[in-house]
């Protein structure tokens, strides 16, 4: 950095562009969270068939780079003529990514309650939503927390995935930057600097609500 | 036998109601002058970096002289320049951003081949180019002989034209392939490459950044070329209306719009608009 | 739109290049990631208090930004200090020092799944430090690690395609070539797609049976 002036616009600069993946991020989380539990329906359905489209969907997804997953979408879907800018694009390429991880986040969860649970919540007599709402869920919230904060995580990294195709976010800014003024090392400590805080933060925070939620001996809490 | 009639008829009916309704869809689809016009807005593809043509200043805000004939086209159907947004882009995604409709015409430096209009369409051309090479001067290559040797390291774009070209004339260096030419230029400044191939405009504004250390060569690897907007093909009303402004800025009535960004970005005149009136 | 012979025989050989350059960077790093892996294991274990919060500062950096940014640092800096490394050699080391760094965690956790009475007894034996470490210590964690650790080499193995952004010619760089040349993307990718699930698929065989071997002595 020669100057206070350009330090200062370089900063500005990846600061929006922390911005963005931070949006990119969270978009994709909250949409992939959402499919995720959608997905929960194949996952542990009666039909064979939709157990098996479940467990291929995830092994495609978790099978292959996000970049081709990214690159496919971006170049090679004329055939949806979706006038969808870049970055709906790119929500959609984490989302389907992420939706995956966090399904599989949520079945560990489910599977991870203890077979006399489910025997003592069916013996109470519930209906099936409120078995969920009263029983299941609280459960899998606590069991699945400290997992699905690792993919919030991974949510950011993934959004630099992104500036391959040329998605304005935090990496494509400081690659502008680097190559416009060829301060690669500043540049990009900066931007690694700017990742650190957003994950780690994210992990911190993810931490406390850990914490916030645990019922001490039943669910949740750390070892 | 009556009801074969009937059921005939009815068939029939059921025909021509569809093929009436083929009909019209066909007619009713639209060229993208109208979907641009009914939008209120230009959404331009632009391959940057790619200075002076299309890059972005320390601002964050994208700037060159092909975005400036963006934001003239802009003007031509809003009668505001202002009525523009971008894509940026890299080499390989100028054409999946045309061809899925997510940009309605591209721009950055990007010249006219026949073997790309089979992919996608180009209007003339509203600036020439040609391909040259840029050197550090550190590593004494002085012309295209000095070029072809192993010690050397050149800077592509990844587009197969720039293979060719690199196979034809320094087929002995070494080359790397990049995706904007200002990772092209990086890789030179950063000493990986000690020569990149590009658009002689692009390389004159890189050796410009620092006239002590590059320089381009002298010969030009292509003879004039012509670089233009490029769009999704089989539109012709779209075609029709960006080549008519075109042909306008560079030798009709909006000539001297066309002469004044071609000084703020080169600093000097423009070719004249007609050979036949003078300057 | 799907005309996957005609491709494949016109296409064959340059994927099978990429394939084969993306298996051989993904093995190679993946070996040296785990001998970093167990490096940094051994300065957390000797190090004393110094060296486990060394460790530890290291594992957060790497976990907490992106692996291109270490690829870019790497590739586009180091030459400006004079280190000129050929771009798979700068990728492969971002990769080795950030999967190094995970490697190093899942280590740690099998580390601590070991019966210490073993580290006492290998004292009164007389075995030093670094004899413990080699004979005692690193056999077991590795076994223990083995199915995490296949688990990290298959993301190592898919982190190999954002070499393509600093041109490295492994598949997905050759995938995006093809695309610039013909237009076909949707072909290009569904390709280079279903060889990437070929090798993942590979590397989770041979962990599979490497975990076999060693469980069933």
């Amino acid at each position: 950095m020669t100057s206070w002036p350009m330090f200062v616009s370089t900063v500005t600069l990846l600061a929006r562009g922390a911005l963005v993946s931070l949006w990119l991020a969270a978009a994709s989380t909250a949409a992939g969270t959402v499919l995720a539990v959608l997905l929960m329906a194949p996952a542990f359905s009666r039909i064979g068939l939709g157990r098996s489209a479940y467990r291929v969907f995830v092994w495609v997804v978790r099978g292959t780079p996000v970049l081709v997953q990214a690159l496919l979408i971006f170049y090679a879907l004329p055939a949806l003529d979706l006038q969808t800018g870049p970055y709906i694009a790119g929500v959609i390429v984490l989302t389907l990514y992420l939706g995956a991880l966090i399904a599989e986040v949520i079945r560990g969860g489910v599977l991870a309650i203890p077979r006399p649970q489910w025997d003592s919540a069916r013996s109470l007599g519930l209906p099936p939503i409120a078995l969920l709402r009263r029983v299941v869920a609280p459960l899998v919230i606590r069991y699945s927390l400290p997992a699905y904060v690792n993919v919030c995580v991974m949510a950011v990294k993934a959004s630099s995935v992104l500036s391959i195709i040329s998605v304005w976010e935090l990496t494509f800014a400081a690659r502008e930057i680097i190559e416009r003024t060829l301060a690669v090392f500043s540049v990009l400590g900066l931007a690694a600097g700017f990742y650190f805080v957003m994950c780690f933060g994210i992990d911190r925070l993810g931490r406390r609500v850990e914490a916030r939620l645990a019922l001490r001996g039943f669910a949740g809490g750390r070892a | 036998m009556r009801s074969t009639l009937r059921r005939l008829a009815g068939s029939l009916a059921v025909l021509v109601l569809l093929l009436s309704t083929l009909a019209t869809a066909v007619a009713q689809e639209k060229s993208r002058l109208d979907i641009v016009l009914e939008r209120g807005k230009l959404i331009v593809a632009a391959l940057s970096p790619t200075p002076p043509f299309a890059f972005t200043d320390d601002k964050g805000q994208l700037v060159g002289f092909d975005i400036d004939i963006a934001h003239l086209v802009a003007e031509a159907l809003f009668k505001d320049p202002s009525k523009v947004e971008f894509v940026v882009v890299n080499s390989e995604g100028r054409w999946p951003a045309i061809e899925s409709g997510r940009a309605d015409m591209g721009v950055g430096g990007t010249t006219t081949y026949p073997d790309r209009a089979i992919r996608v369409a180009f209007t003339r051309p509203f600036i020439d180019s040609g391909i040259s090479i840029l050197v550090t001067k550190k590593s004494g290559i002085k012309s295209l002989a000095d070029l072809n040797n192993e010690k050397n390291t050149v800077a592509n774009l990844n587009n197969p034209q720039m293979a060719d070209r690199a196979k034809k004339f320094f087929p002995k260096a070494k080359v790397l392939t990049f995706d904007t030419p200002s990772a092209e230029f990086l890789a030179v400044q950063s000493g990986r490459a000690n020569a990149l191939q590009i658009d002689t405009a692009v390389a004159e504004y890189f050796a410009n950044t620092s006239k002590d250390q590059f320089d381009v060569l002298p010969q030009m690897l292509t003879p004039s070329q012509n670089n233009g907007i490029f769009m999704k093909p089989g539109d012709f009303k779209w075609w029709l209306f960006l080549d008519t402004t075109v042909g306008e800025l560079r030798s009709g009535s909006w000539y001297p719009k066309y002469v004044e960004v071609y000084q703020k970005w080169f600093g000097k005149n423009p070719p004249p608009q007609k050979f036949y009136v003078p300057q | 739109m799907l005309k996957f012979e005609r491709w494949l025989e016109v296409y064959g050989p340059s994927y099978l290049d990429g394939l084969g350059w993306t298996a051989v960077v993904a093995l190679v790093a993946a070996v040296a990631a785990i001998a970093w892996g167990t490096a940094l294991l051994a300065v957390r274990l000797q190090g004393g208090r110094w060296g486990g919060r060394a460790v530890d500062a290291y594992v957060q950096l790497l976990r907490n930004i992106p692996v291109l940014v270490p690829i870019y640092i790497i590739y586009f800096g180091f030459p400006l200090i004079g280190l000129v490394w050929p771009a798979v050699v700068c990728g492969g080391l971002a990769l080795v020092l950030q999967n190094g760094a995970y490697i190093s965690e899942i280590f740690r956790g099998a580390y601590q799944a070991i019966d210490h009475v073993q580290f006492d007894s290998a004292k009164s034996i007389g075995l030093s430090h670094w004899h413990t470490f080699r004979k005692v210590t690193m056999p077991q964690v590795i076994v223990y690690s083995l199915p995490a650790l296949g688990n990290q080499v298959v993301l190592l193995l898919k982190d190999t395609s954002l070499l393509s952004a600093i041109t490295v010619a492994e598949l997905t760089m050759h995938a995006k070539l093809l695309t610039e040349q013909t237009g076909a993307a949707y072909e290009a990718f569904v390709v280079v797609a279903v060889l990437y699930l070929a090798l993942v698929g590979v590397f989770e065989v041979a962990f599979g049976l490497a975990g076999r071997a060693v469980r069933w002595p």
